[in-house]
């Protein structure tokens, strides 16, 4: 039931002398909803950073289905099955939400120049199975009315879903979301609590960066919590809720305490 | 700062019309635009369109070179700058390379403009790589500048080489012969005219093929965020090297062309300044969209030869232009499309 599908080993980021995250031990099991929280400056981010591939770490190991992709350049690891969403929104603005979300299905395509340059009827195949993919996709995220318009145009909210469509467009088997539901209102963090399960069920496994504890302990199955780039507390919501640890580093040490 | 662009957007208008029209319209839009455009080396010698004449160099010579070369160049620069937003500034080298392979190959191994040309581009091609794979890993500025030294480079080694004959540069590269029921003589200018337009179309075909597809929406994203763009999976150094490649390509062919149209060829031909210029039609047309360089080049390149009769001043005036355009359209005369489409729709 628990296969471990990604796996962080002993993980250690320096930047000159911070260390960013230092020796994080965790895992992802297939199939379930786990979030990663902390105060901020906790190294959420970072931890994105370093499996995307987008800061080397400096030790330690990260294991996605049991190879490593310590090494592999930004591209590759979004091959291999792992995609993210981005804390402040980066769409590629001035294009349409459907070709957002294209450029990302492209990654599995083998359409080169020379085939595009002639329309091969791989190419055309391709090129069909793009476009109908970004609509499901959009039709999943809830947004596919908007598919025409550029995504700079969008709603604030439906730039976050378009974000978390673009993504899946990568076809993951880990979704990476960093704090989907910024900037949203109780009504508006309920509907995408729906859509993150939703997604769950339709086959994702789901890494979570967020601050909204009640969107956490709402869908979440396991919280993996952060602090100073240490993991402090890895259990089940209900459990990390009332850790003794969890709370200081959040509201700090009761005055009589120390 | 006040924003001066114009509400009625000349681009967008044309994208409408031609979006409501089906496949026949568009077919003979084209036709009879593309026939339009051949007649123009007739233009000076009909009494309503004589204005165009140009005073000095024959009109039918000067829609060769400048006009023709430069569409031709602007529009392979385009691909490196407009379409995937790396700022080149030594495109000039791809052209003096295409060009001194057609001097050097057919003054040496007697082989005609033909024969040469799959050289010519496919040696662009090859330097494209080589000043990509180290330069494109660098971005902005710091590329700008790699660019502009590659220029200079090749124009140094041309001037120093004894294969390039330095500083005096090869004479006597034959004109191409006839192909198609084109006569290639000088005394038949406008017959060149329909080549580069042939190879325009080409150019122009290639690029709209890659746009609405995959490599035209993996340059569209690199333009726009590069860091996003391969977290979402795109090669992003295979795609630049590309557009690279694709670019010196064009490059490479009008080199070859108008080695064997002038017969001479020498360093100081392929100067910075020409790459500047090209960068300029591209910047001047609007960065990115096909239309826009062609018009904006064609612009840059007549406009001095057309009032080449007031001499001195004709640079002053060509500059008073470039300024005053660049403050009213800062986004260049017909603008990159605002619904950028990437992909086909409706019925492939």
């Amino acid at each position: 039931m628990s296969e471990k599908v990604l796996e962080l080993k002993q993980v250690t980021i320096k930047f000159g002398g911070v260390t960013a995250l230092d020796s994080v031990d965790f895992h992802v099991n297939r199939g379930e909803i786990c979030a990663l929280i902390g105060p901020n400056g906790a190294g959420k981010t970072t931890v994105f950073n370093v499996i995307t591939g987008v800061y080397p770490a400096t030790s330690g190991e990260i294991l996605f289905k049991e190879k490593s992709i310590l090494g592999l350049k930004k591209h590759q690891v979004t091959k291999t099955g792992l995609a993210r969403t981005f804390q402040n929104v980066r769409l590629f603005g001035e294009m349409t939400a459907l070709d957002n979300v294209i450029v990302a299905t492209d990654v599995h395509k083998r359409t080169g120049l020379v085939r595009a340059l002639f329309g091969t009827p791989l190419n055309r195949r391709e090129e069909r199975s793009g476009s109908e993919r970004a609509h499901e996709l959009l039709k999943l995220v809830g947004i596919d009315h908007r598919s025409d318009q550029l995504a700079k145009n969008l709603p604030y909210g439906d730039q976050r879903r378009l974000e978390i469509a673009r993504a899946l467009g990568t076809e993951p088997e880990v979704l990476l979301l960093d704090e989907p539901a910024a900037g949203f209102n109780p009504a508006e963090k309920v509907e995408l609590a729906d859509l993150i399960k939703k997604i769950r069920d339709t086959g994702y496994t789901i890494l979570l960066i967020e601050h909204d504890m009640s969107l956490i302990m709402g869908i979440s199955d396991r919280v993996v919590v952060l602090d100073f780039g240490q993991k402090i507390a890895d259990d089940l919501p209900t459990i990390v809720q009332n850790d003794p640890r969890v709370i200081e580093a959040y509201l700090g040490v009761p005055a009589d305490a120390s | 700062m006040a924003n001066l662009k114009s509400r009625f957007n000349l681009r967008d208008f044309g994208a409408n019309l031609w979006e409501g029209w089906n496949r026949q319209t568009r077919v003979t839009f084209t036709l009879v635009l593309i026939g339009l455009v051949a007649l123009l080396p007739f233009a000076a010698s009909w009494g309503p369109t004589s204005f165009l004449n140009t005073p000095i160099t024959s009109f039918e010579n000067v829609l060769v070179y400048p006009v023709g070369m430069f569409v031709l160049m602007a529009l392979g620069l385009n691909i490196v700058v407009g379409k995937s937003g790396l700022l080149d500034l030594g495109y000039v080298a791809f052209f003096a390379i295409g060009a001194y392979t057609q001097a050097i190959m057919s003054t040496t191994l007697g082989w005609n403009t033909w024969e040469v040309l799959p050289f010519g581009i496919a040696f662009a091609m090859v330097a494209g790589v080589m000043l990509g794979l180290p330069a494109l890993r660098l971005r902005g500025d710091y590329l700008a500048i790699i660019t502009l030294g590659f220029g200079e480079i090749i124009r140094i080694v041309a001037l120093n080489l004894k294969i390039t004959k330095g500083p005096d540069g090869i004479p006597g590269i034959p004109n191409p012969p006839a192909i198609l029921g084109l006569d290639f003589s000088l005394e038949n200018p406008s017959h060149y005219f329909w080549l580069v337009l042939g190879m325009i179309l080409l150019v122009i075909w290639m690029i709209r093929r890659f746009t609405i597809r995959r490599p035209g929406r993996a340059w569209e994203a690199i333009r726009q965020d590069e860091d996003v763009a391969s977290l979402m999976g795109v090669n992003t150094l295979i795609y630049k090297l590309w557009s690279f490649v694709i670019g010196g390509a064009v490059g490479g062919a009008a080199g070859v062309l108008y080695a064997s149209k002038t017969m001479v060829i020498s360093p100081d031909m392929f100067k910075f300044e020409v790459s500047i210029l090209i960068l300029g039609c591209v910047v001047f047309g609007g960065i990115g969209n096909i239309w826009g360089v062609v018009v904006g080049a064609s612009i840059l390149a007549y406009l001095p030869e057309r009032i080449r009769f007031i001499s001195d001043a004709r640079q002053l005036v060509f500059g008073a232009v470039l300024i005053l355009m660049m403050n009213l359209r800062p986004d260049g005369l017909l603008p990159r499309k605002k619904r950028e489409k990437l992909t086909k729709r409706g019925s492939l």
